[in-house]
């Protein structure tokens, strides 16, 4: 049997490309998952506010510490004169008391214990740095320049440390200037004291050392008309680093910035250039304030936070970080990553020309229902990245076709074999056409009856009836040429009619049809509520949960509609968790069931465990699934007609009853005769195979062809352990192989089903 | 030359062809994917040539080098 759409090559070298990379840096920067938090983005040394605070939650004040010195080398002095503009700028401050955390860095300061300095590579720099004069800056900058491992070597005027540190941090409480005391004795820098700082002693000793460091005053003293370029801390003239501060933080900035010029300076490059983003940045990160509780800040006594009282403190941090999308798709939680950074990887995956595509099952995994967009505050759109890549995928002939066939062939399957447009008996076009979606009719046939002899009773004008797919397979599974045809033939079939008013039965189709402008599309939970419910119609006589579909995703007129029809019916409708525009996708959604069934089956579980059932859905697939986890779930229409299409089909009742539903009524309303497709010969199955069947996705009419090719052929094989005959045939891309035994002559009873897309041969010599 | 066979099943007298009413044999065979080929050695009919992949085969190996391919 030829195979219905072509299975790819293996060599695609050209590259056609669907989304440019701007397009896909704008989506990407949507994503805020990465902005740093608020009181990290206020810091201009750029603290690890977030992680320090982790830290301190945790007791691990050793870590912290180590975080604080990575920004400050006198961590008593910056904790005790910083201005803190993190605190205003914490999210907390909206609800209560934003985090103390210039009180929980001096206790991480007075409690952390240091880590040994240096480590086995640390090794000392050949450029030696001289800074005159004594102050703040100057002290910073001795700190910052050896803990970048230059030898330094501090001329001042001051008798001893202790002045000095005094002269720099008069503001030290006594406690704090005993224990920056003993740290500025620890570190490695050369203090020279009682020296004159003059321009004559400037002069003898600049020759000695490679990097020039002074303090403000000691800059004037050698060159009067000496300035300070405050991006770089120099006075380029002279090459000299220079600088003050307006506060404890602004100086630490300063001698930060001073000493990356060093850096600079030492490798003989220019200091203005490549130096990064430096000082406070703006955040666009997104806070959920919702579940924010403890808002009283814990009360820091004069000698500050205590061990226990900076952890408690530290507690009440929020942990900034957006994770809205993370917190309501199984799918992103199944990869573990922000849509950011799997958009990009996404992206990526589509511009290799020769390699492995390691993102193809991610990028068909997303059931492109379009909630992360929904709950995202800035509107990541991960079912645009994922739907763009996969036609990109497919224009460049990288796709395979193994994830996507079955559910490619079901489509066609829908619109060819089970296909039925017809006007309504008595009319030659009709005024409405219902269309009640491919799964309607596969999983509740009768439902789908009973709503078209309904409508085209009640309705005046003539109601035709078209089973078959809308298109949204095709368009999910990213096949633009298939989907193209699919609505060509749809409308001409449409035309046929009289181009009538399409009464959709779900509404996915009905987003799908209504992107053609020509076409006016109603859904029929719109004309139930105009004609009102028909008789017998009954609602669930305890109370239900309500599931969103996707497809109606952003279209709040159809929501409404579903609730009060749902409500006329009487039922008693519970909200489950994220309803409406944020509810999750069932998992048949962008053909994710069919691609990876394990997300698809996390995204279903995710939806069952927002509410209790029973469950009211409004589209057949979400019904069909979850009825298939075992849930109690009805259709709307089930109940608006009183059908109950009771467990949930396999994939060949599936089919099976789209025949039979299109066989039925072409005989009742239209006297047309269908050609009966019954094998000539008996197949029963084992449980066991139709279970293993439906998982492994093999129809029933795929073990009858295989049994007549059988017959036709006489091969297949014995196996003497197992007593089995096993036959196989080639059918399109796949080979099926049919375990079964004998019952007489054309009786055979199934017990196993396999197959594999790979071709088998004989091979010569 | 002959190829090296990436993958050896030896029927081992335990499969029957039913049409030719003979022991499959290891033989000779070929997988073909996504224009890649791969030679094997499986069980194979000496008369008309039926090559028998089993199941274990079909659902272990066969697939993960048919994702692999995929992915390629």
């Amino acid at each position: 049997m030829k195979s219905r759409i072509p299975e790819r090559g293996s060599t695609h070298v050209y590259n056609v490309s669907k989304i440019s990379k701007e397009e896909i840096d704008s989506m990407v920067e949507r994503c805020v998952y990465e902005q740093p938090p608020f009181c990290n983005a206020a810091c201009p040394l750029r603290l690890d506010t977030r992680a320090l605070l982790k830290a301190v939650a945790a007791g691990n004040f050793k870590k912290a510490l180590q975080l604080y010195e990575k920004i400050a080398p006198f961590p008593l002095i910056l904790s005790q004169g910083c201005e803190a503009p993190c605190e205003a700028k914490c999210r907390l401050c909206e609800r209560g008391d934003g985090i103390a955390i210039r009180a929980i860095e001096s206790a991480v300061a007075r409690f952390g214990e240091q880590s040994k300095l240096g480590g086995v590579f640390r090794s000392t720099k050949k450029q030696k740095a001289a800074i005159f004069g004594s102050g703040l800056f100057a002290l910073f900058l001795a700190g910052e320049l050896e803990k970048k491992m230059y030898p330094v070597t501090v001329f001042c005027a001051e008798p001893d440390e202790e002045m000095y540190l005094r002269g720099a941090a008069p503001f030290l409480d006594d406690a704090a200037f005993t224990l920056e005391l003993k740290r500025l004795k620890r570190k490695e820098i050369r203090f020279v004291f009682g020296c004159e700082i003059t321009a004559e002693f400037f002069r003898q000793k600049r020759e000695e050392y490679q990097i020039l460091g002074a303090s403000e005053a000691a800059a004037k003293t050698f060159f009067p008309v000496a300035e300070c370029t405050p991006d770089v801390m120099l006075y380029e003239k002279e090459n000299l680093i220079m600088g003050s501060g307006s506060g404890v933080m602004d100086t630490a900035f300063g001698a930060k910035k001073a000493a990356l010029t060093a850096d600079r300076l030492a490798q003989n490059l220019d200091p203005r250039n490549t130096r990064g983003r430096e000082g406070a940045v703006e955040s666009k990160l997104y806070t959920d304030l919702s579940q924010a509780e403890a808002l009283t800040r814990v009360p820091i006594p004069p000698e500050g936070y205590s061990r226990d009282q900076a952890m408690e403190e530290a507690r009440r941090c929020l942990q900034c970080r957006c994770e809205e999308c993370l917190k309501t798709c199984a799918y992103l939680r199944h990869y573990g990553k922000h849509p950011g950074l799997l958009a990009r990887e996404i992206y990526n995956n589509t511009q290799i020309i020769m390699g492995d595509h390691q993102l193809n099952k991610p990028m068909n995994s997303c059931a492109l229902c379009g909630q992360c967009t929904a709950v995202c505050p800035n509107g990541m759109d991960m079912a645009r990245v994922c739907h763009m890549a996969r036609e990109n995928m497919v224009a460049t002939d990288k796709m395979a076709l193994a994830p996507h066939e079955f559910a490619l062939l079901d489509m066609l399957f829908s619109n060819e074999e089970a296909f039925l447009s017809r006007p309504q008996p008595g009319f030659e076009t009709c005024r409405y056409v219902f269309f009640p979606g491919c799964q309607a009719s596969a999983v509740a046939p009768e439902t789908v009856r009973a709503a078209w002899e309904d409508l085209s009773t009640r309705l005046e004008g003539g109601v035709a009836l078209m089973l078959g797919c809308c298109g949204a397979i095709a368009d999910w599974a990213g096949r633009r040429e298939i989907y193209d045809h699919t609505k060509a033939f749809l409308d001409a079939e449409l035309s046929k009619l009289g181009d009538p008013i399409v009464i959709a039965g779900c509404p996915t189709c009905a987003k799908q049809l209504r992107s053609r402008e020509s076409l006016e599309v109603i859904g029929i939970w719109d004309i139930l509520l105009q004609l009102g419910l028909p008789v017998g119609a009954k609602g669930l006589d305890r109370p239900a949960a309500l599931h969103d579909a996707c497809g109606a995703r952003g279209d709040s007129v159809t929501q409404n509609a579903i609730r009060s029809l749902a409500k006329q019916l009487g039922c008693d409708l519970k909200e489950p968790k994220d309803a409406l525009d944020r509810a999750p996708c069932c998992g048949y959604g962008g053909l994710a069931g069919y691609a990876n069934p394990e997300v698809a089956a996390e995204l279903t579980e995710q939806c069952i465990e927002r509410g209790e059932g029973p469950w009211i859905t409004y589209c057949m697939a979400c019904r069909d699934r979850f009825a298939r986890a075992g849930q109690e779930t009805h259709h709307l229409l089930e109940l608006v007609y009183g059908k109950d299409a009771q467990d949930a089909p396999d994939i060949s009742e599936k089919r099976r009853n789209r025949r039979a539903l299109k066989r039925d009524l072409l005989l009742e309303y239209w006297n047309e005769e269908t050609k009966g497709m019954e094998p000539e010969f008996k197949i029963t199955y084992t449980l066991e195979a139709r279970e293993m069947m439906d998982q492994r996705m093999i129809l029933t009419e795929d073990v009858e062809n295989v049994l007549r090719a059988m017959r036709k052929t006489g091969e297949a094989v014995l196996d003497g352990e197992s007593g089995l005959i096993i036959a196989r045939a080639r059918l399109g891309n796949t080979t099926f192989w049919v375990g079964f035994t004998e019952e007489g002559a054309d009786a055979y009873i199934v017990h196993r089903a396999y197959s594999h897309r790979m071709q088998v041969v004989r091979r010569q010599g | 030359m002959d190829e090296r066979s990436y993958y050896t099943i030896d029927p081992e007298g335990k499969l029957k062809c039913l049409k030719c009413g003979v022991p499959l044999e290891k033989g000779k065979a070929k997988f073909l994917y996504l224009d890649n080929g791969f030679p094997v050695e499986l069980p194979v009919c000496p008369k008309c040539g039926f090559v028998y992949v089993p199941e274990s085969l079909a659902l272990g190996k066969v697939l993960s080098v048919e994702k692999a391919l995929e992915d390629k």
